[in-house]
């Protein structure tokens, strides 16, 4: 076929359709792109059921719409999901790729819809592959059925205690399955009586639907459960049957041993009537929460509505405005006051100060509410994370596992926009030069497989991420001889060095330290580009690392971009906001333990010598003083590197709204924006991460 | 408003229909500036300067919650600087690069200059740094400068651009 690439293309659909269009096409295929990677290996019926519904829908939105391609590409994905969704076909790997391949491709598919161009993507070997995987195994091992088909009934831990109790105590341990008649106008109803009814006969330990479900209305043709009980399964058969419309009961006495083995259902009528085709048929339920979500948002019922995040910027830039003017009405307070105590006032002073006080409490408030309404749980990050260890294991011949945890920490969505590059970034650099390979591992009398932990949490106005794996940590041996043949440090001065000191060199830039520089990672604009961005936004990272255990990487992050906390000091008449998250601590300087070595001021602090730095000096200001100098110290530090700056005076904490100083200014050395102070005037926000590295390598002797 | 493409520096001396423009003066010397760019004039009010920047950038400032940098044209014109006066203003312009804040020792009228009366510059003066003349109005007893604003901004810190964008909250 000729390439139709650049092509303009035409779609049945007006602005509001395609937003909405946008909105279902990229929700539906994040969830395949989570789901998909799951699906290998472990059919839960649940999971596929979702998958399936997910292509199903993209397939019918662009079916609408005209997306001939696109509708043709989701039809021969659905084909193959349906065939593992009727246990036809196990997700194994090669269906697994085929369906990864197809969704790449839909997502450039989806595009087009914006574009309008044709994007020249050829579908017709994709959907090739996918009926040929489908081919290629016809029939299901029979051995599993019960996995395969992946309709099974197990007690969870918990439950098998309850049930061996039980069984201890002379009742026997019976799995029932009931069947309402298919012509049965409510069968939800009948679920909920025949389960009464099996409540009193003994002690229920699980039900498929859950119980919740059933008695929420929402069960169906079908009831299953485990049931503990003094009765014969005649008595049992004989009351389950006495309620309207119940077509068969089904019962097995479960042994002793088998207790915690999953039950395959009984082949006959129940499964033959359980609801209407295309259903899902009984699902298997580990913990509530995952057939919650598989439910949709239906049931979770949250009230929402879907705000423009423009809308919602220019809320926060108002309310920025806001601060800056509460800020101000505080300091007029102040000075009114001040004047106003002679004249005999007193009354009125009083209410405007209950006034402005009151107008400051409603203010936080209100920034903290705007501030969460932009909040996102992480997890639209994470959920990437699967796919991509996926990818870069295999192509690296590793065996990882990825576990996460805390996605429902939340951040500003301007955060999580930055944090995604640098993530991915780490985690790339984990799984490609961290883990070893399964044969080094072994030999390591490690499990093959490498295990990466990737995990989220909130701690103060900070949230944090960690990178975690058990591989085999960072080789301080090769850092040293690459950082001394690269001249960036004389050979003594690297084999001296502590180790922790060594592995920190990870960020120094133009360093990598793979043995080979692969496609996956280790280009030596690693680590040192990661920093940098993260610093950007006012954010740490750290490094640890055990040889043979592991490495773990942290990365601090402020929870919103919009405002900073900053520390306000005074240099040479102007102000300066450095952040908070860089300041280590501030002291006058006739506390500080000042040395002069080598005709430099060094403060000693905490075991450690900091050079100190004229803050106004160091950023340029070359006008003549107009204050004595270094009358506080503020020690700042950038990942391991400190130095103190000098300063006039301390103003206290404050959150400052960053602004940029505009284009015409430009990208000035050592700041980073401006901020609008109370009285109305400008303070500069100080870049702390460029300035203590540029003057903690001025203050070390090379 | 983005800068509309006014009457440029092509057209210095041709008979443009009209010329509609701010008058400001900078020392003795007066100068004017197409209407269309200015945003408003304010009253000097406190700069911050930036430690470590061009000589005429002044600094910044807060104009009702925006952050404007502002530059002293009397510098950049080399024009004798004096003291700031109750005369000086601020007058703000819409550039290509956001707005400016331009420092001038007083505003004295708006005010349409027909095509006619507006001379190429290089038929009077001839500086060759001159990157900002675009024409001489000859107006009664006066001479007036027609200023070129993208050629009065300094040549931006192009690399820098996308960087400080990038970084504008």
């Amino acid at each position: 076929m000729a390439s139709t690439k650049g092509q303009r293309l035409q779609f049945d659909l007006d602005d509001d359709d395609l937003k909405l269009f946008c909105e279902e096409a990229d929700e539906q295929i994040e969830l395949l792109d989570t789901s998909l990677v799951q699906l290998e290996g472990e059919p839960d019926p649940d999971l596929v059921q979702q998958i399936f519904r997910a292509a199903h829908t993209l397939k019918g939105s662009s079916a609408t719409i005209g997306h001939k391609k696109m509708a043709s590409l989701t039809h021969a994905m659905e084909t193959v999901l349906d065939a593992v969704r009727q246990g036809r076909r196990r997700p194994t790997s090669d269906v697994v790729d085929a369906l990864l391949a197809g969704l790449d491709a839909l997502r450039v598919l989806a595009d087009e819809v914006v574009t309008c161009i044709d994007s020249g993507i050829e579908t017709a070997r994709l959907e090739a592959d996918l009926h040929a995987v489908l081919e290629s195994h016809d029939e299901i091992e029979e051995a599993a059925p019960a996995e395969a088909s992946g309709v099974a009934y197990r007690l969870d831990p918990e439950q098998v205690e309850a049930a061996l109790a039980g069984m201890a105590n002379g009742t026997s341990l019976y799995f029932l399955e009931i069947a309402i008649a298919a012509e049965c106008q409510l069968p939800s109803i009948r679920s909920f009586q025949a389960l009464q009814e099996i409540d009193a006969l003994g002690q229920v330990l699980a039900t498929w639907p859950e119980r919740d479900q059933v008695e929420a209305g929402a069960g169906e043709f079908s009831l299953a459960c485990f049931l503990l009980s003094s009765q014969s399964e005649e008595q049992l058969q004989a009351a389950i049957q006495a309620v309207t419309d119940v077509q068969d009961v089904h019962t097995r006495s479960v042994a002793q041993e088998d207790v915690d083995q999953p039950l395959a259902p009984a082949s006959q009528p129940v499964a033959a009537s359980a609801g209407a085709p295309g259903r899902p048929q009984l699902m298997l339920v580990e913990d509530g929460a995952p057939a919650d979500a598989a439910r949709g948002p239906s049931r979770k019922a949250t009230q929402s509505v879907r705000i423009d995040v423009e809308r919602l910027d220019g809320l926060m830039n108002l309310v920025g405005e806001l601060v800056i003017d509460r800020t101000r009405l505080q300091q007029i307070r102040e000075q009114l006051s001040a004047v106003l105590k002679d004249a005999n006032l007193t009354e009125l002073t009083e209410n405007f100060e209950e006034t402005t006080s009151h107008l400051a409490r409603v203010t936080d408030e209100l920034q903290e509410q705007i501030m969460r309404s932009r909040m996102l749980p992480v997890r639209s990050v994470l959920t990437r994370l699967p796919r991509l260890v996926r990818d870069v294991a295999a192509k690296c011949g590793k065996k990882v596992e990825l576990v996460t945890a805390g996605e429902e920490t939340e951040l500003d969505r301007s955060v999580i926009e930055e944090i995604s590059d640098p993530l991915v970034h780490i985690l790339r650099n984990a799984v490609d030069h961290g883990i070893e390979t399964p044969e080094e591992r072994r030999a390591a009398g490690k499990p093959e497989t490498g295990l990466v932990t990737v995990t989220a949490w909130n701690q103060e106005t900070y949230i944090y991420l960690s990178v975690k794996d058990d591989g085999k940590g960072i080789d301080t041996a090769t850092l040293r001889r690459k950082v001394a043949e690269k001249g960036l440090m004389s050979r003594e001065a690297a084999e001296s060095a502590s180790e922790e000191q060594a592995i920190q060199w990870i960020f120094l830039p133009g360093l990598s330290t793979a043995k080979q520089i692969s496609d996956v990672s280790g280009r030596g604009v690693g680590m040192d580009i990661v920093r940098t961005n993260i610093e950007r936004l006012n954010g740490q990272i750290t490094l640890h690392s055990t040889p043979g255990r592991g490495s773990e990487v942290i990365i601090q992050l402020p929870l919103t971009l919009a405002t900073t906390k900053a520390l306000m000091v005074v240099a040479n008449a102007t102000v300066y906001a450095i952040p908070l998250v860089s300041v280590t601590e501030a002291l006058a300087d006739h506390e500080a333990d000042i040395h002069t070595i080598n005709g430099r001021k060094t403060l000693r602090l905490r075991q450690r010598l900091l050079p100190m730095i004229d803050l106004a000096r160091a950023l340029g200001d070359g006008r003549p003083r107009q204050m004595e100098a270094g009358r506080f110290v503020v020690a700042a530090r950038h990942g391991e590197r400190q130095v103190a700056f000098m300063v006039d005076r301390l103003l206290g904490e404050q959150d400052v709204v960053v602004k940029s100083l505009g284009d015409l200014v430009g990208n000035r050395k050592g700041l980073t924006g401006a901020t609008i102070l109370g009285d109305g005037t400008l303070g500069l926000i100080v870049d702390t991460a460029s300035l203590v590295s540029e003057q903690a390598a001025l203050a070390t002797p090379a | 408003m983005a800068t509309k493409a006014e009457p440029t520096t092509e057209l210095a001396g041709q008979p443009a229909t009209e010329e509609h423009v701010v008058i400001f003066r900078l020392a003795d010397e007066y100068y004017a500036l197409d209407i269309q760019t200015v945003q408003e004039i304010v009253r000097m009010q406190t700069i911050t300067s930036i430690p470590g920047s061009d000589l005429w950038v002044e600094g910044i400032t807060n104009l009702r919650g925006r952050v404007v940098p502002v530059i002293d044209l009397r510098k950049r014109c080399g024009v004798d600087a004096g003291e700031y006066s109750t005369e000086t203003r601020i007058v703000v312009v819409s550039s290509a690069n956001g707005m400016v804040g331009l420092i001038v020792d007083a505003v004295s009228e708006v005010m349409r200059i027909p095509g006619e009366q507006v001379e190429p510059p290089s038929s009077i003066v001839s500086v060759p740094e001159n990157t900002y003349l675009r024409g001489i109005a000859k107006l009664d007893e006066r001479l007036v400068s027609l200023m070129d604003l993208e050629g009065v901004l300094p040549a931006a810190l192009e690399d820098d651009l996308a960087y400080a964008a990038s970084r504008a909250a």
